[in-house]
């Protein structure tokens, strides 16, 4: 046994108290120069092998290389040590998380456009595309092609805004139903949303200005049922998994059967009991519907006995109102930065 | 329509509960819009004053004796001052509930009254429409009869909406009509067989001319022996009920008749009309007529009138004039039953702005049977009163026999989907007055003669659907086809929408009609946009005048109502007038209040953040390049103003407000705009993935000094054209003015980014 291992061990057992006594990195760094380094004592040892009596030398290599390889593990653990214990402090750190952050810059989406959006999205999943129009129409594709003729009485509960006696402010967006059937075979799919106009004095539940969305199927095979279905599915879809539609029969010269359209109040759920909303009904009315009149269908070459279809439009405010439980349809055009916050 | 209850139950046996006969009008299609419900009446009888005498302790009151029937008669003292011996009168006995009060017997100035007589108010009746005082009744009424439940005093009356479809069920019957058919119950109608057989004296038979087809049939009765004096107690009592002032009797009856089955009716003075001749024709222009309230119409061809030898004496089907009225001292009618096509009678009353009862009717288009059956009523009403009815006279078409509409059972269920049979159509439809013969499959179906709605095989099929009731028809979703129709143009405005929710901006809504407010405001600051403006013919008020022709201005006018900053939006369509049409353009338009900062003249913060947002947006839309230059818009600063375009065309504009405009809608701070028109807008187009190239990229910066008027633009371009392939990325970053470049001069930072691609 020569005398290196002792030596060695030596410098080890000093070097292993120094980086226990070490606890930041540059001291860590001066040790590892100090026993390893260029000029450092483990250097220092490895100059000496030539002076060894020549049958230790082929060892001493050896014995030096592993004396360093386990200086160094000490010298990694050390620096792991000191790494850790850096992280350590930065967990002490406390910050008051309640305090408020600064706003995002996000804008909004007007409530109305939110609304469309969910029936587009809704009956765009089914099948439908979505289509705009012009606002300004002939009264061929807003009366004639819809089964209103002249002097129907039918015209004057569209009490529309004129631009000149053949051009006028749509009252409502069937003159998309016209449009689009003319432009394409069945079968035929669309949702058409939109401003419209009638001359409504504003109140609270007036405008005279309002939106619009038009659905309408023309497909072999289809039903009133259909059209029930599709429009309990939408108004599930607006105010909840409960919600129930009624149809009521009623008049449009463009569809037959036709029929109002009534959702289960979504303020008191139908029990109608003094209810604000609903004056105590239990429903809300959100549109009118029914099957596609046979006279339209011809009106646009399509055949009544081989397609059939249904229409429906409902009133984008009147849902809004229900929805957000407005008290005013004014604040929707009003568009105050309260209410826009509000209902973002 | 205002349909009293208890008058409805005069024809038809219905449920106790006004709720659920409103319930079921509403599901059978008649909308009950509200319910009018009427104070609790009870302990009234009809009485009879059979002595009278002054109250002995006061001036104003009197003491009647009052018969009651059986029971004892009844004294009573009152102040009214219409009371005489022998009149019928309506008597609150003692327990008696009143509208306001309960009746108790009490002392008036010493004499004990049993009761008290009652006014048309304390039943609940209109007072202005009856005596001031004690209401009279007909003296036929037997003495102790309950007066609330003979006259349905506390019935509530419903407010109906008739479809414009429904001619038939403008009236009581009509609708109790629809009611016997849905609950299966039967109708109690009246008789509509004419009395007068006899024909009048050939001078007095009426001569009926028609001179204009527009006139469908007119059925004229001469009536002799009539009285003016007011009407059975039960008529005058239906009419107040119903909302119609009662006048006198023959007037009443002539309402009464148009309020029960729909047919309006004019009662000429038969003195008043020459040889009795009447004529169905158009006006003569410049023709003129003084109605029954005294309003002076001017006259021309297009108005249809009733005219007798000399001149006119009505506006057909709309109203009656003055000369041929009703006068006191009428003792002969000629009672005029008329139906006329529904569009001649609507354009008429709409152009004088005459909204009638009988014009409400008439433009509807009245069944040409119901004159005959209108007229043939008020005859026997009017007989009942001891009026003498000679033998009707009928002019006209035949009434045309309803031709039967084939129906096929199947159809029904492929329209419906439901399960129909031939026997259950037939029954519901039968239920409403029609002749049904069944075949297998096959109805053939003959509407009866007062619904001329319905004419082809879908009006059956809702006819059917209506009476089984909508909700028997179960609920499911389409399976629908794949379709060709493309949601290019809504998802495009979708997507801006979000972007700019995205990019920080409100989305607000403003009129689309706007008037002299907003247009005052733009011509104080130099715009003129009236005369751009598309003109609306009928508007409301002056504030819906225009059609806006921007989006600019209203947003101006929204920011202009608070001092804050905001970035909003707006998507909508502006107009303009056109050649010979409107034009309309889907407009994006944005509008940033921020706050003022010092800045040199040269610069302009607000702007680039507008410019900014607007290229982040028409980037996304479009997956093309925009290009900026300077330019000039009606609503900008003429220094501050880009011209927006994509490949070469223009898309907007983009800039500060112009500082006249700001003056004008006293908008302090800055303001920015810009305005996209989404139809000029090309097609998105995809990007395609070109991988990194192997070699780095690196760049050189250039200060260039220039002349001021050079724009970033210019030297971007030259740039890049200098530079060549190997340019990737050109971008002036920085720009500077200042002692340091001279007085005239301004300096621009380049970042040019060379890397070769292979």
């Amino acid at each position: 046994m020569s005398a290196l291992q002792p030596q060695l061990d030596e410098i080890a057992r000093r070097l292993r108290d120094a980086a226990d006594a070490v606890n930041d990195s540059a001291e860590l760094e001066e040790l590892r120069v100090r026993f390893l380094g260029r000029s450092g004592e483990v250097t220092l040892v490895r100059r000496g092998i030539g002076a060894l009596p020549p049958a230790e030398r082929p060892d001493a290599g050896k014995l030096i290389n592993d004396a360093v390889a386990q200086m160094e593990m000490v010298l990694d653990a050390a620096s792991a040590r000191i790494a850790r214990g850096a992280l350590d402090e930065e967990l002490q750190r406390r910050i008051d998380v309640t305090f408020p952050a600064p706003d995002a810059a996000l804008g909004s989406i007007h409530p109305v456009r939110r609304i469309i959006e969910e029936i587009a999205e809704t009956f765009e999943r089914l099948g439908f595309a979505t289509v705009l129009g012009a606002e300004v129409e002939p009264s061929y594709y807003t009366f004639d092609a819809l089964n209103i003729p002249a002097d129907h009485p039918a015209r004057e509960g569209f009490d529309s805004f004129f631009i000149t006696p053949e051009l006028l402010l749509r009252p409502h967006t069937s003159p998309m139903q016209i449009r689009t059937m003319q432009q394409h075979r069945p079968p035929v799919a669309i949702l058409a949303p939109g401003r419209c106009y009638r001359r409504d004095a504003v109140d609270a539940r007036h405008l005279f200005q309002f939106h619009q969305v038009e659905g309408l199927l023309v497909a072999e095979g289809i039903n009133f049922g259909h059209l029930k279905g599709a429009l309990a599915h939408l108004s599930r879809t607006l105010f909840g998994p409960d919600q129930r539609v009624r149809f009521r029969p009623s008049f449009f010269p463009f569809t037959e059967p036709s029929a109002e359209v009534d959702t289960t109040c979504p303020k008191c759920k139908g029990s109608g009991a003094s209810c604000s909303m609903c004056g105590g009904s239990g429903w809300i009315e959100i549109g009118g519907a029914g099957m596609v009149h046979p006279n339209v269908l011809r009106e646009v070459g399509y055949d009544p006995a081989e397609v059939s279809g249904w229409a429906f439009g409902v009133g984008v405010e009147r849902i809004a109102l229900a929805r957000y439980e407005i008290d005013d349809i004014r604040r929707l055009i009003e568009s105050e930065p309260d209410f826009l916050r509000q209902l973002q | 329509m205002r349909l009293p209850l208890a008058w409805l139950r005069t024809y038809i046996d219905l449920p106790d509960d006004v709720d659920a006969i409103a319930e079921k009008l509403s599901m059978l299609g008649f909308p009950v819009e509200s319910i009018e419900r009427k104070p609790t009446i009870s302990g009234v009888v009809v009485g009879r004053i059979t002595a009278l005498e002054k109250h002995p302790n006061a001036d104003r009151l009197q003491v009647c004796t009052i018969e009651i029937g059986a029971s004892k008669a009844l004294t009573i003292a009152t102040a009214a001052t219409n009371v005489a011996v022998g009149q019928t009168i309506p008597v609150a006995q003692i327990g008696a509930v009143l509208p306001h009060i309960t009746i108790a017997p009490r002392k008036m100035r010493g004499v004990e009254s049993e009761g008290m007589l009652c006014s048309a108010e304390e039943l609940a009746l209109p007072a202005e429409w009856f005596e001031d005082g004690i209401m009279q009744l007909d003296e036929t009424l037997p003495l102790g009869t309950d007066v609330v439940t003979a006259f349905g005093l506390c019935e509530p009356i419903l407010e109906v909406e008739i479809t414009s479809n429904r001619a038939d069920a403008m009236s009581v019957l009509g609708i109790a009509r629809e009611l016997a058919a849905a609950y299966g119950t039967t109708l109690r109608s009246p008789s509509l067989e004419n009395p007068g057989s006899e024909a009048a004296p050939t001078e007095h038979a009426p001569q009926i001319e028609l001179r204009s087809s527009d006139c469908t049939r007119f059925v004229a009765q001469r009536i002799e022996g009539v009285r003016v004096a007011p009407a059975p107690s039960a008529i005058r009592i239906r009419l107040a009920q119903a909302g119609q002032r009662p006048i006198d009797a023959l007037v009443d009856i002539s309402n009464f008749v148009m309020l029960e089955i729909g047919q309006p009716l004019h009662f000429y003075d038969a003195d008043a009309i020459p040889h009795a001749h009447l004529i169905v024709r158009d006006a003569a222009p410049g023709e003129r007529l003084t109605t029954i309230d005294e309003r002076e119409l001017e006259l021309d061809a297009r108005a249809l009138v009733i005219a007798d030898e000399n001149g006119v004496q009505g506006l057909a089907g709309i109203k009656g004039g003055a000369i041929g009225e009703i006068r006191a001292s009428t003792t002969a009618l000629l009672i005029e039953g008329a139906t006329f096509v529904g569009a001649r009678i609507r354009r008429t009353s709409a152009r004088f702005a005459l909204r009638t009862e009988a014009s409400a009717r008439h433009e509807r288009t009245l069944p040409p049977a119901l004159a005959d059956a209108g007229v043939a009523r008020a005859a026997s009403l009017l007989a009942t009163l001891g009026a003498r009815a000679f033998a009707p006279v009928v002019v006209g078409d035949a009434i045309p026999q309803a031709t039967p509409i084939a129906l096929n059972s199947l159809s029904v269920k492929r329209l419906l989907g439901i399960e129909a049979s031939p026997d259950s159509i037939a029954f519901h439809l039968r239920a409403l007055g029609c002749e049904v013969a069944v075949e297998g499959e096959q109805l053939a179906v003959r509407p009866p003669w007062w619904r001329r709605d319905l004419t082809q095989s879908v009006d059956l099929i809702e006819e059917y659907a209506r009476l089984e009731g909508y909700e028997r028809i179960p609920e499911s979703l389409p399976c629908v086809p794949a379709t060709e129709v493309s949601s290019a143009r809504y998802r495009r405005e979708r997507e801006a929408a979000h972007l700019l929710e995205a990019l920080g901006y409100r989305e607000v809504l403003t009129y689309s009609l706007v008037g002299e407010s907003l247009l005052g405001a733009l011509a104080k600051g130099g715009l003129d946009e009236r005369s751009r403006s598309v003109e609306v013919a009928n508007p409301l008020s002056e504030e819906q005048h225009y059609l806006r022709a921007s989006l600019e201005a209203g947003l101006l006018a929204y920011l202009a109502r608070r001092d804050e900053r905001a970035a909003i939006f707006e998507i909508g369509h502006a107009f303009s007038r056109g050649e010979s049409t409107v034009l309309e353009t889907p407009t994006i338009a944005l509008a940033l209040a921020t706050e003022s900062i010092e800045e040199p003249t040269w610069q302009d913060r607000g702007f680039m953040q507008i410019k900014r947002d607007t290229f982040a947006l028409l980037a996304r839309l479009t997956g093309r390049s925009i290009s900026a230059v300077s330019g000039e818009h009606r609503f900008l600063h003429p220094g501050i103003c880009a011209i927006l375009s994509i490949d070469g065309r223009p898309v907007g504009v983009v800039g500060r407000l112009h500082p006249y405009l700001a003056q004008s809608f006293e908008l302090a701070r800055p303001i920015y705009l810009a305005a996209l028109d989404a139809d000029a807008l090309p097609d998105y187009v995809a990007p395609t993935y070109t991988p990194p190239s192997k070699f780095p990229a690196t760049y050189r910066d250039l200060a260039l000094v220039l002349a001021p008027d050079i724009e970033a633009a210019a030297v971007e371009r030259i740039a890049r054209e200098a530079v060549g392939a190997d340019c990737v990325g050109i971008r002036v970053f920085d720009e500077y003015r200042g002692a340091q470049v001279g007085a005239d001069k301004k300096s621009l930072a380049v970042r040019i980014t060379l890397q070769s691609p292979n």
